[in-house]
This record gives structure tokens, C-alpha cells and sequence, in this order.
């Protein structure tokens, strides 16, 4: 008896637990993520926005969120004026008098919660729908594998817009609008990966050796199959975050009171023609640098992940 | 690469050129900022539909600028007693397929109004369910008996248009509701209309295509019995959007565009190819508050009672706001602060009102005065697609009433959505928007503010529940009164207590803006419809 339970005390077994551990292959590709300079400004960019986003009630001139903390007698002043009680607003007002600048920072602030809330969300319930699918087969499997079909077989901002409709607006709402329309992406992802390493011999030993389903499932099939999700997962904050400023944009999104980036350039939109351009273009620009540096990084870290490649 | 270009740059050239000059012939493209739902001018009573009406079809009566009714199809009526009244039609008068009208046509449009399974806003039911009977002594004369006394009965039809019997088989129609009136086919749907066979009218223009969405094409009706429009053709092209509908005039796809925004005027001032005309409209965007309800969905107070029931709160509301600082940073001066529900100039409204005060430390007082020193919490809804700026106007009515304490979240949505919920009485505070038209003061105070009567077709909108018995006896009274020096006394009466109890909040009036091209000239109207038999070319 002892003989067969030793082995269960070991939740360890070597091939399993190597690619969380700090290994020669993890040193060279984090290296080669470091390297490139576009990656390391875009790096650099993510840490400084996380930050900001951080310490903003120490860093914002003003709370954009607190009306009382805005006049709209201040409203459409141009980057650099000066409002009566001597601030500067650098990057001008918007159509109700708030700054620009704090509204930016919130907005990104925002913004990157939305993100990686949403694709933290979105990957918990991927990976376990796309891991049971792909451990249990047979009728789960397939009752699973269709409605992700389902889910991505609708253009994701139509339905975000019709639940939306539905829920009313808000961040929680909007984030919750959000995975319902990208968890099916990584189910998908998890249960083609969960497949092959299913089949291997690790996982044939692990059985043999009477292991449960769900530990099998969850502490050795998960381990090796997540690489991809977590590829797939860094592209999947920027498409977030691109989808909250749509439905913002759209008017569906966050509350009017508590502007997002896409709010923001929404608002401004009606303002081009007047000649107040600073009210999209500035919160165009912050999001650009924003997606364009998280879209960046991860297609280094695919690149980087990818045996082929390496 | 290069060559393509200048090609492809002759050819925007070109098309320019020719777009130019086409323009200049007997054609006027109009870019309207709200799209008709039908032409069927029954359908729905909405500013769009009832000024595409007014181009395909005529009215008895037809309203003035001071909203007075003047002849149109009708050459004189009289008020025979309190509830008989007697219009006399022209005789000259041919409906745009040939047909000629008379009294018929009229009878068979009241029952149609009545019979209209596809209508949604009731245009004209209010007055033609009032009737009793309806008599033709000779095919030029009609003689309506009505069950209520009603004052205003020319300036009421004035919105109602005529249609013409031809459009269904019938034998000889008389007023008899109970049965079909003499008609023995289907009653007119919306459809008949919108594809043009049912929209055969006595207007200027007759329709020659309704493409929902895209663009409503009109020509004009040869055999129209007044003064024959400037324009052979006139294409509505609904553009929405501020921005596009104004670059489509300046880039001269349109000729006159509805409502430019007013920040953007500068760029058509400062252009000599463009003029624009600005009119104050009879619009009142106004707050409407949840009263009746003890107990309000979005209203979060610490002893759970609802504030908007105490006097003091209401008028701390309106004081909190700073109406001349929205007029000026929010509509770019193109409204004026409202005191009263209606323009000081209209029909009942109180000639020299007090200036609802701005005064916020007074606002705070009267709050702790009322039980609530620390404020309340309340969500406030309005459109966001519907009035003039009106997310930003409601967004500064939220910073304002936050800054006094009360603490506004605001909750801006389309207007489909917005007008379905508030009718289903789901907000505790919102911001609505009405044009006043006929009766004057009575136009507001009969749908918005009296205590709702299904009954008696009042109160139809008063969707925060105000009920005040001594408010609703003068309006009551006022609307059944013939002698309108009497009447005007009450209406003022009535709008004093209006605006003394505060069930709504007045903001500002509209003033209604249209930009157009050089050498056209339109006068503007109270009533914001856009009418292109009355824009003009510029004779110089």
C-alpha cells in the first residue's frame, strides 16, 4: 500500500513543474523581450500609465469625476489657459470645464482596469470551460464547443452593444459585457492545447499512477497548456480596452460624468468643426500609445514563447 | 501613381462643378437634423413628420406666426353656439391626382383619424374625439357639433391635415363612427402612405419617394391653390450628426441644413458663401420631478422620504441652477433663461415674469431647512439625441444641483429608450422638452402639468404624478372658456401657480438656428419646422 500512496505525496513530478520555474530558456526569453527598443519604450510606457494610474489622486490637478471640482463657465478653454483661480489646464476643458489632462489620466486609468479586469475574467472562465471540454469529451465537450461557436459566431460589439442595452451602463457593466464576448476565445484556445497535451505521456503516467481527473486536469495539463492563452491574453487587453472605448464612444459605455478615453474622444467629436480639437485629440493620442504599447509587447512575448522561433 | 491622381482629382473637380450648378437650378436639398418616421401625417404627432405633412398636405386653418389660425382650406368659420362650430371651404381646390375637394374629403379625414389602427402618437384624436356629429348642409360647408366647449377649435384643426376619399373605396361618407362612415374598403395603413399611394394631398409639393433613412423626394404640385413655391424639386436628406450635416453644406451637397450647432456658427459667419438665420423657438426644456410617489426608484435620501414632495427642495432645484451660465457657456447664446413655461409673448403666458433666481448659498439653506442639510442622492435622466445639447446641458444641471449637495448622477440615453421608459413613469427625475402650438399657455399646462385624465385627454405626460386639485380647476376652466380675455386671465393664473409650485422646473427656450447657402433666405419659425415653400431665393 505504501508503495502505491508515495508516489501521491509527490505532487511534484519534475516534467510538469519546469516552465513555471526560472529556467535558462525563461532567462533567454525575457531577455530577448528586453532587448528590442521598441519593446522597451512600450515597456516603459505600460509601467509609467500603471503607475500614474496608481498614485493619480496624487498626480491629477483635479478629480474629473467630482463635479463640484469644475465649472462649466471654465469649459472649451484651449490647452495652456488659466482658469480664474490660477490653474493651468495643459491640455485645455472639455464641453463642461474639466480638465483635460486629469480627465486623461482617469480615463487610462479606466481604461487599463476595464482591460485587465475583463481579460482576467475572461481567461479564468476560458481556460476551465476549455479544459473540462477538452478533459471529460464525449457530450460536454461538444455542448461546450458549440455555444463558444455560438459566441463567436456574433460580432463581438453587436453583442456587447445589445447587453448593454439590456444592463444599463457602468464600469462593472461594461467589463461584465466584455467577457461574455471573449471568454469563447480562449476556451477555444485552452481546449486545442489541453488536447495534445493530453495525449502525451506525462499525463498517461500521471493517470497511472491514480491521480484524480481534476488534478490531472488542473496541475498538469493546465501548467503546459497555458503559453498560448497567456499570449493570446496580452493582445486580448488591448482588443478590451479598444472595446470599452468603442461602446464608450458608441454611448453605451461608461456614464457621461465619469469619462473614459473613448468617452472622451466621443465628446470632442461633436466639437472638431468648432475648432476645439484638444478634446479628442489628446484622449486619441493617450490611447494610441497605450494599445499600441500593449500590442506591442505581446506580440514580442509570442514571439518569444514560440519553440519554432527560438 | 501621379497621373491617377489628378485624374481622380479632375473628377472630384468636375463633379463639384456640376453638383454646383445643378444646385443653382430649380432644386432645393435640404439637410434635416431629425428624420420623419412616416408620411402618413396621422401617424405620429412629431415635429419631423407633422413638417413633412405640412408639404404634401393642407389644413383647414393654418397657424400664423403668433400661432393664430388663418384660412387655408377653410375660407371663414364661425362659432354658431358654445359647441356648434361652422367652416366654409373654398371651392377651387384639386387634390394633387386630379380629384377635386369638398366637404366629403374632410369627414372622411376625421374618420380616418379615428380609424387608424397603425397611429402611435394620436395626431388630431384629441380634437375629433371630442366631436358629437358632423354635418355637411352643401359640399362647401361643414358643421361640427362637439360634446366639450372647445375655444380653439380652428387653431386645433390647424393640425390636423386633410386627406383626400379617393384613397379608399367608399359610398357616400357621412360621420358615422360606428359605421365605417360610409367607407367600404380597407382603411389607409402607414405603408399605403409611405409608398406614396395614400399620400395624395392639397399642399404645395406632392411625394415622389419616401426612402426611409436615406432621403424623401418631393415635387412640386402644379395645381397647388396658393402662391406657387421657387422650387421645382426638394430632396430632405436626414443627417443626423452636427458635424457631417454641416460640412454637407459647406461643401455644397446641401443647400440648407436644420439646426447647425450654435458653436459652429463662426465658420459660417465668417464665410460669405453661407448665411444662417436664428429664431427663438417656442421650446421649453424643463425638469420634471417624481412628486407623486412617496417612495421614488432612483431617489436615495437617509430617512428614505422623497424630497421632491417638500416646496422648499424644488425651489432650492431651481435656484441651485445657473440658467444664464448654461444659455451662454452651453448653448452659445442661442436660447434665452425661462421663467414660465411658455414665451413672456405667447397666448396666456404672464407678460413680465420674475427672474427664477440664481442663488446658491440661498439653495443650501432652503436644503437644511427642508430636513436634508447634507443633501440627497438622486439619478437624473435626459436624451442625449434629442434636444438641443442636451447631454451637456444635463450634465450641467448635475453640477449644479452637486455643487448645493445634492448629489446627481446622470444617466443620458437615446431618445426611443429614454421616452418608452419615462412613459412607463420609471425615472424619478428627468429632463424633457416641449414645443407649445396651439392654445398657448394651455398647450403645456393641459398635457404636462394637470393631473392626469384619460377621459378628458389631459395630463397625458404628466408622468411625475404632480396633482394639484386648486392648479387643475383654473386650467380645467381655462380651456373650457370661449371668451378669450377670460381665458388668457385663467391661463395666466394658472401658469403663475405653475411656476410659484414648481412641479417642473423651466431651464431655457430653444432658439432654433438654419444655416443655407448664399442667395436663399428663410425667415425662420416658432415652431421649428422647416418649410421649403417658405425659404426663398434672395431678390437683390
Amino acid at each position: 500500500m505504501d508503495s502505491i500512496r508515495s508516489p501521491r505525496k509527490d505532487d511534484e513530478p519534475v516534467a510538469v513543474r519546469q516552465p513555471l520555474t526560472d529556467t535558462p530558456q525563461r532567462r533567454a526569453m525575457l531577455g530577448k523581450l528586453k532587448r528590442r527598443p521598441s519593446v522597451k519604450a512600450s515597456l516603459i510606457a505600460l509601467l509609467v500609465i500603471t503607475l500614474t494610474g496608481l498614485c493619480l489622486p496624487f498626480l491629477a490637478q483635479q478629480d474629473p469625476y467630482d463635479l463640484t471640482a469644475f465649472s462649466v463657465m471654465d469649459n472649451r478653454l484651449p490647452p495652456m489657459s488659466e482658469s480664474f483661480d490660477g490653474m493651468v489646464f495643459w491640455l485645455g476643458t472639455d464641453g463642461q470645464g474639466r480638465d483635460m489632462l486629469s480627465a486623461i489620466l482617469y480615463g487610462m486609468r479606466i481604461s487599463l482596469l476595464v482591460g485587465l479586469v475583463s481579460t482576467a475574467l475572461a481567461l479564468i472562465i476560458g481556460v476551465s470551460v476549455g479544459l473540462v471540454a477538452a478533459v471529460l469529451g464525449g457530450r460536454i465537450e461538444a455542448m461546450l464547443m458549440r455555444l463558444v461557436d455560438f459566441v463567436l459566431g456574433f460580432p463581438s460589439i453587436l453583442v456587447a452593444l445589445v447587453l448593454l442595452a439590456m444592463i444599463g451602463r457602468g464600469v462593472d457593466k461594461v467589463i461584465l459585457a466584455i467577457v461574455m464576448v471573449q471568454w469563447a476565445n480562449y476556451a477555444r484556445i485552452m481546449r486545442s492545447s489541453a488536447l495534445s497535451e493530453r495525449r502525451k505521456e506525462y499525463v498517461e503516467a500521471a493517470h497511472n499512477l491514480g491521480f484524480g481527473t481534476g488534478r490531472v486536469m488542473f496541475r498538469h495539463i493546465m501548467p503546459n497548456s497555458l503559453s498560448a492563452v497567456l499570449v493570446l491574453a496580452t493582445v486580448q487587453i488591448a482588443s478590451a480596452i479598444t472595446l470599452e472605448a468603442t461602446l464608450s464612444f458608441l454611448g453605451v459605455g461608461v456614464p457621461v460624468t465619469e469619462p473614459s478615453l473613448g468617452l472622451l474622444v466621443a465628446n470632442g467629436f461633436d466639437y472638431l468643426m468648432s475648432g476645439a480639437y484638444w478634446i479628442s485629440f489628446y484622449p486619441g493620442i493617450a490611447l494610441l500609445i497605450l494599445i499600441f504599447s500593449l500590442n506591442l509587447v505581446g506580440d514580442r512575448l509570442r514571439t518569444a514563447l514560440d519553440p519554432k522561433r527560438s | 501613381m501621379n497621373h491617377n491622381k489628378t485624374q481622380a482629382c479632375a473628377v472630384i473637380a468636375l463633379t463639384a462643378a456640376l453638383g454646383a450648378t445643378s444646385v443653382s437650378a430649380q432644386e432645393l436639398i435640404i439637410g434635416l437634423s431629425s428624420e420623419p418616421t412616416a408620411v402618413d401625417p396621422h401617424y405620429h404627432d412629431l415635429t419631423p413628420n407633422n413638417q413633412l405633412g405640412m408639404h404634401i398636405y393642407s389644413m383647414l386653418a393654418t397657424p400664423d406666426a403668433n400661432l393664430i389660425a388663418q384660412p387655408e382650406l377653410a375660407t371663414s368659420w364661425e362659432a354658431e353656439d358654445d359647441n356648434t362650430w361652422v367652416f366654409k371651404l373654398r371651392d377651387d381646390v384639386t387634390f394633387s391626382d386630379g380629384t377635386p375637394f369638398d366637404a366629403s374629403d374632410v369627414v372622411f379625414t376625421f374618420c380616418r383619424v379615428m380609424n387608424n389602427e397603425s397611429a402611435i402618437g394620436s395626431t388630431g384624436s384629441s380634437v375629433v374625439s371630442n366631436f358629437e356629429s358632423v354635418e355637411t348642409p352643401d359640399p362647401y360647408t361643414v358643421r361640427i357639433k362637439t360634446k366639450e366647449v372647445e375655444p380653439i377649435m380652428p387653431e386645433m384643426l390647424a393640425g390636423v391635415p386633410i386627406l383626400s376619399d379617393s384613397i379608399v373605396e367608399h359610398d357616400e361618407i357621412n360621420f358615422d363612427l360606428e359605421n365605417d362612415c360610409g367607407v367600404t374598403g380597407t382603411w389607409p395603413s402607414i405603408d399605403d402612405f409611405n409608398v406614396g399611394d395614400a399620400a395624395i394631398g392639397t399642399g404645395p409639393f406632392k411625394l415622389e419617394k419616401f426612402s426611409k433613412g436615406a432621403e424623401i423626394t418631393l415635387s412640386r404640385n402644379e395645381s397647388y391653390f396658393g402662391p406657387k413655391p421657387d422650387w421645382e424639386a426638394v430632396t430632405f436628406v436626414p443627417v443626423p450628426s452636427d458635424g457631417p450635416r454641416l460640412a454637407g453644406l459647406l461643401s455644397g451637397d446641401y443647400d440648407v441644413i436644420e439646426s447647425p450647432a450654435a458653436r459652429d456658427l463662426s465658420q459660417i459667419k465668417s464665410n460669405d458663401a453661407f448665411d444662417y438665420v436664428s429664431t427663438p423657438s417656442n421650446r421649453v426644456i424643463f425638469l420634471q420631478l417624481d412628486i407623486g410617489r412617496a417612495d421614488s426608484p432612483f431617489i436615495t435620501t437617509e430617512d428614505g422620504s422623497n424630497p421632491f414632495q417638500d416646496l422648499r427642495v424644488r425651489q432650492a432645484m431651481s435656484m441651485a441652477i445657473d440658467r444664464e451660465a448654461i444659455v451662454a457657456r452651453i448653448m452659445d447664446g442661442l436660447a434665452s433663461p425661462a421663467n414660465q413655461f411658455i414665451p413672456d409673448e405667447m397666448f396666456g403666458a404672464i407678460p413680465q415674469p420674475a427672474t427664477l433666481e440664481y442663488n446658491p448659498e440661498k439653495a443650501k439653506e432652503l436644503l437644511a431647512e427642508a430636513g436634508y442639510p447634507d443633501g440627497f442622492k438622486v439619478t437624473f435622466h435626459a436624451t442625449n439625441d434629442r434636444y438641443i445639447n442636451d447631454s451637456q446641458i444635463a450634465q450641467a444641471v448635475a453640477q449644479f444641483l452637486t455643487r448645493v449637495g445634492i448629489e446627481t448622477e446622470l444617466d443620458a440615453m437615446t431618445r426611443s429608450m429614454f421616452f418608452s421608459r419615462r412613459s412607463g413613469r420609471e425615472f424619478s427625475f428627468s429632463m424633457g422638452g416641449w414645443g407649445s402650438s396651439e392654445g398657448g399657455a394651455a398647450s403645456f399646462l393641459r398635457q404636462y402639468a394637470v393631473t392626469t385624465d384619460d377621459a378628458r385627454g389631459v395630463g397625458g405626460s404628466n408622468y411625475g404624478g404632480w396633482s394639484d386639485p386648486e392648479f387643475d380647476a383654473v386650467v380645467l376652466e381655462a380651456i373650457s372658456t370661449v371668451d378669450e380675455a377670460k381665458r388668457s386671465e385663467l391661463l395666466q393664473e394658472a401658469e403663475q401657480m405653475a411656476v410659484d409650485k414648481l412641479g417642473f422646473i423651466p431651464l431655457h427656450f430653444e432658439s432654433t438656428v438654419w444655416a443655407f447657402r448664399e442667395g436663399l433666405n428663410y425667415d425662420g419659425r416658432a415652431d421649428q419646422f422647416t418649410l421649403a415653400y417658405q425659404i426663398k431665393r434672395d431678390t437683390e
